[in-house]
């Protein structure tokens, strides 16, 4: 709605994440058709965020932010000019109040429908007036009067308006409290930009696309409730059919570059199609959870699995493109009767898949996997932003070459996660803590320098705990978040931490870990960095691990 | 002769003083309107009562009723904006409230009565009149030995507001007898909040002259204002020093009363304290002081004041920079032994400083200083004084508006020639007055609308300005380098 009185040159600060790429390219492409000039700084965190701010506050008066911004207060901390203006679209939550109730400086860019329970305006702000008791200054030094009328119990009153206002500082902590308390994400960015978008009818095809990656971008890095994933896959599958409605006419038949979307029930499989059948079902944490796969017990159960479908092993493990088209026809159907027998009771999932022409066919999920492993490539020594543009780069649909690459990338990434789950269950890295479950990668491990990228050790942290809860007999443990540590810089002896809340199936995806982290790294004076927008990841010195997981234990038993 | 036009002139100046100060009486605190009712007994306070209602329960029997009645009317009277006082009086009921004053059966019933009394007490003196005249005086002064403290303070708080208002209720109160009970509640152990209405009240009791309080009364009051002035809280030391300026501000037989506590070293050192409430009514005391003789004087310089007032001298307020400069006007106004200490202790820079650039009514406080000096001060003094660089800012502030300050200065600029006279420098002082742009001041206000003024412009110039300039104009060398003027010239040009 703001965006009309975008005719300046704007400032793009966008975070590393697939929705915020998503949603940065539905508004490049708003941009482009109304001729706004802006200029895009990938941020990675709030350093990287106040240096761009700085770096550019002089030229750019409006700012916007990508997935990163609302959730503290982004007036205190870049210290901007009166006549600097914040547009935040940002699935960050809970939004920081003081971003809500400043309606001058910043715009948050928030679905309406939106539940954020912000608290009360008068509940939290109060008008410093209140103060003004010591009005008696200004007679100072005069004589004093020679009369003096005693008020309405002055000392009284004094004090009780000293308690009134000190029980209301209490009950302000106290909701600030419940508020703050947890962390958790909002409606996708790029869904909000889409809508943007739909409002102006300025809507294309390509822009829902990137709306639908969004979406499938929170739901495989379990941002959010399946709930609100069904819902949204709802709300998004109106706008396909009115897309495809609409094109129908325009052009009759699939051309060699016309795209189409189309919604579809398909396998929780990730990459399948791009990869064989068996590496997908051993690389997918779903299955592999489910049919303890690090165990010769899993191994054995995998092989009765494919047998039960009848599927032969020789199929199966090649090219899934190159499968017998017999076998592919019926496919889904056989693949989910047999696991529903193994227990795999969620193997279908609602979804949208992607024609590019008529040989190229994509799921949402597999340009999620493609563009998180872009953007956390770390094969070559390259600066972030390279990656960072190359992951947008394959967002463009005449980039098949770099999703390509991407989705190669993926399959390492994939891999490197599942064996990493296997050998921490296999040697019973994690430990229950009392309060929660904890794992620490070692130096030296496989892969572990992948898992210094903040994405990649969310996906293995969610990965392992679903396999752990999976694994474990012990009921307790299956209802214990997992805090994981890995290896951030050997060189400066940090050490990366992510928390997650517990995997249950009526999980809310509700995170109280940042504001624990935040409470231990006071506690203790460690030297610790809260530098991701995600608040549950902090950055520490290898030396105060010691003390500062003392401290979460304490403070969360 | 001297002497006498200063103190008039002082006279005239402090009575001056004491009218703005009137004006600005009763201009406390104005708070918002308060919340309707907060305090343990809120739960009574749901019932309002009307007038009639008050009327009623006070003149009834049941204490219960008298009791809500008594607070109700309290209630209205201590809301802070505009109190009926009025309306309550019209009710009649003072003469019932001061009998509730004796009722020591009730205790809350008495403290509600003394507060009420107290803000009626608080407003106009017809509305103080209204509360003695309910016989109000022996009631509170026997509360003052109330068992309970906060009844006591609020006697204490309510005697204040009577003795405020004239110096006949002040005497009257005297003379029931209320000294004694008063000061019997100060102690080491009495609460501070206590202590400040105590010593408000004693300093309305010093308070007003014609006729002073009487001298048997200020002399029981006197050991424990010393006590008082010793206290570590602000608004006590404050409030006794308010209490000491108005004992001083008098004839030099009260000064003298004063003066024989000792008191005087302790003013000084509050005279220097960080605090402008303190140093404002301690610096006037002193000040009054050095309005008596020149022994009383004498004992205020032994006290140290000198050392002190160059400070004061170069305050941030203007206010103080003032009261200061008046201060030392009459010091120099004492014989050439006194002028001779200002000398030494330093305050001529000062004083030439303030006189250049200080605030505008400090400036004019600034001006009798000099005129002081230049009239009681010996040669050698004056030379001093002309040295230290006094004429240049003197003879600018010729520019001003007040004539009474322009004729003040032209008496001084008189007095110099006086002095030059006696030296022989006659010439070079008319250089030095020429140079720095004095003569064509003093000759345009030969054309000044007041007549006094135009007089003693024309006098100056007749007497030095006139006939043909010298010729000879050789600077003459003195008997000795001291009296000669044009060293002081090299002075001025640095």
């Amino acid at each position: 709605y703001y965006f009309v009185i975008f005719l300046q040159r704007v400032l793009l600060l966008v975070a590393s994440d697939v929705d915020a790429l998503c949603a940065c390219k539905i508004l490049q492409a708003l941009f482009q058709c109304d001729h706004v000039q802006y200029t895009l700084v990938p941020v990675a965190g709030w350093q990287e965020l106040e240096t761009a701010f700085l770096e550019h506050k002089d030229q750019f008066k409006y700012f916007v932010l990508i997935n990163c911004g609302a959730n503290v207060d982004l007036l205190e901390i870049l210290q901007p000019e009166e006549d600097t203006l914040f547009f935040v679209c940002d699935s960050h939550r809970p939004i920081n109040v003081v971003n809500v109730y400043n309606d001058t400086q910043i715009k948050l860019l928030v679905k309406q429908d939106d539940d954020l329970d912000v608290p009360a305006y008068d509940d939290i702000f109060r008008d410093e007036e209140d103060e003004e008791e010591d009005s008696e200054n200004e007679s100072e030094g005069s004589e004093p009067s020679e009369k003096r009328r005693r008020f309405e119990e002055e000392v009284i009153e004094r004090t009780m308006k000293r308690r009134q206002r000190r029980e209301w500082e209490a009950r302000r902590r106290e909701i600030l409290f419940d508020y703050e308390q947890y962390e958790y994400h909002g409606t996708s960015s790029a869904m909000v930009m889409f809508d943007l978008a739909w409002i102006m009818s300025k809507d294309l095809n390509d822009m829902l696309w990137w709306a639908i990656v969004g979406l499938t971008d929170q739901w495989v890095q379990d941002k959010i409730t399946q709930m609100k994933y069904v819902t949204d896959i709802g709300v998004l599958q109106r706008h396909v059919s009115r897309h495809n409605h609409r094109n129908e006419d325009e052009e009759n038949s699939l051309s060699i570059d016309c795209m189409r979307i189309a919604f579809e029930y398909d396998l929780r499989l990730a990459l399948y199609q791009h990869w064989s059948l068996y590496e997908s079902l051993c690389n997918t944490s779903y299955t592999s959870a489910s049919l303890k796969l690090w165990s010769v017990q899993g191994q054995k159960r995998l092989q009765e699995f494919l047998a039960d479908m009848g599927l032969p092993l020789k199929q199966v493990k090649q090219k899934f493109n190159s499968m017998d088209v017999s076998l592919k026809e019926n496919l889904r159907e056989m693949i989910e009767e047999s696991a529903n027998k193994f227990g795999m009771r969620d193997l279908r999932v609602q979804t949208f898949s992607i024609h590019f022409g008529f040989k190229n066919k994509f799921s949402a999920s597999d340009i999620v996997y493609a563009t998180t492993s872009l953007m956390e490539n770390i094969e070559k020594e390259e600066p972030e932003t390279t990656n960072f543009i190359k992951a947008l780069d394959s967002l463009s649909r005449g980039n098949l070459d770099k999703l390509h690459q991407g989705l190669d990338l993926a399959k390492k990434q994939l891999r490197a996660i599942q064996q990493t789950v296997a050998s921490c269950i296999c040697t019973n890295l994690v430990i229950s803590q009392g309060p929660f479950l904890y794992c620490s990668l070692m130096e030296g491990t496989p892969d572990v320098k992948l898992f210094s990228k903040p994405v990649s050790l969310c996906l293995l942290s969610k990965y392992l705990l679903k396999s752990f809860v999976c694994s474990t007999k012990n009921k307790r443990c299956k209802l214990l978040p997992l805090v994981m540590a890995a290896p951030m810089d050997v060189e400066q002896g940090t050490v990366i931490m992510v928390g997650i809340p517990p995997e249950t199936e009526s999980s809310d995806k509700k995170n109280f870990f940042g504001r624990a982290f935040e409470k231990a790294a006071e506690s203790t004076n460690s030297r610790t960095l809260h530098n991701h927008f995600e608040m549950s990841i902090i950055e520490l010195k290898t030396e105060d691990r010691g003390k500062f997981l003392d401290a979460l234990i304490s403070l969360l038993s | 002769l001297r002497r006498h036009r200063v103190e008039v002139s002082v006279e005239l100046r402090k009575a001056k003083k004491d009218e703005q100060i009137l004006k600005r009486r009763n201009i406390s605190i104005h708070l918002k309107e308060e919340s309707p009712s907060l305090g343990q007994d809120r739960a009574d306070e749901i019932i309002q009562l009307s007038l009639e209602e008050i009327v009623q329960a006070v003149n009834g029997d049941d204490t219960q009723l008298q009791l809500l009645a008594t607070q109700a009317t309290r209630r209205i009277l201590s809301r802070h904006k505009d109190p009926p006082i009025n309306q309550i009086i019209e009710l009649g009921i003072i003469p019932r409230l001061v009998e509730f004053l004796g009722r020591a059966d009730s205790a809350a019933l008495q403290f509600e009565a003394a507060w009420a009394l107290t803000n009626i007490a608080s407003g106009t003196s017809e509305h103080t009149r209204a509360v003695v005249q309910g016989g109000a005086i022996p009631a509170l002064i026997s509360l003052l030995s109330s068992p309970h403290m906060h009844i006591s303070e609020q006697a204490v708080w309510a005697l204040g507001n009577i003795a405020g208002d004239c110096p006949l209720y002040r005497d009257a109160l005297i003379a029931h007898d209320v000294i004694p009970p008063l000061l019997a509640l100060v102690s080491p152990a009495t609460p501070v909040g206590f202590l400040r209405n105590i010593t408000w009240t004693l300093s309305n009791l010093c308070r007003n002259k014609n006729p002073c309080p009487p001298l048997d009364a200020v002399q029981k009051i006197l050991p424990v204002l010393i006590f008082l002035l010793r206290h570590e809280d602000r608004d006590v030391i404050s409030d006794s020093c308010w209490a000491v300026s108005y004992l001083t501000d008098g004839c030099n037989d009260r000064i003298q009363v004063v003066v024989e506590t000792g008191i005087l070293p302790r003013l000084v050192e509050l005279m220097d304290s960080p605090d402008f409430i303190i140093v404002t009514p301690a610096l006037r005391a002193i000040g009054n002081v050095v309005t008596g003789t020149d022994q009383q004087t004498q004992e205020a310089i032994d006290a140290g004041v000198l050392a002190v007032l160059p400070r004061l001298l170069r305050h941030s307020k203007p206010v103080i920079q003032k009261e200061a400069a008046w201060t030392l006007s009459n010091i120099a106004a004492g014989p050439y032994q006194q002028i001779q200490q200002i000398i030494s202790c330093g305050l001529l820079p000062p004083l030439v400083e303030l006189l250049d650039r200080g605030d505008f009514k400090a400036q004019k406080e600034a001006v009798w200083v000099v005129a002081n000096f230049t009239t009681g001060g010996t040669v050698d003094q004056v030379l001093e004084l002309v040295r230290s660089g006094v004429l240049k800012p003197l003879l600018n502030l010729l520019l001003v508006k007040d004539s009474k300050t322009i004729l003040v200065i032209l008496d001084t600029i008189s007095n110099l020639f006086l002095a030059a006279e006696k030296l022989g420098q006659t010439e070079k002082l008319c250089l030095l007055v020429e140079e720095l742009d004095g003569l064509d001041k003093i000759e345009d206000l030969q054309n000044h609308e007041n007549d006094m003024v135009y007089k003693a412009a024309l006098n100056i110039i007749e007497k030095y300005f006139s006939g043909e300039e010298n010729t000879d104009l050789e600077p003459q060398t003195g008997q000795d380098g001291l009296y000669d003027f044009s060293v002081e010239k090299q002075d001025f040009n640095f």
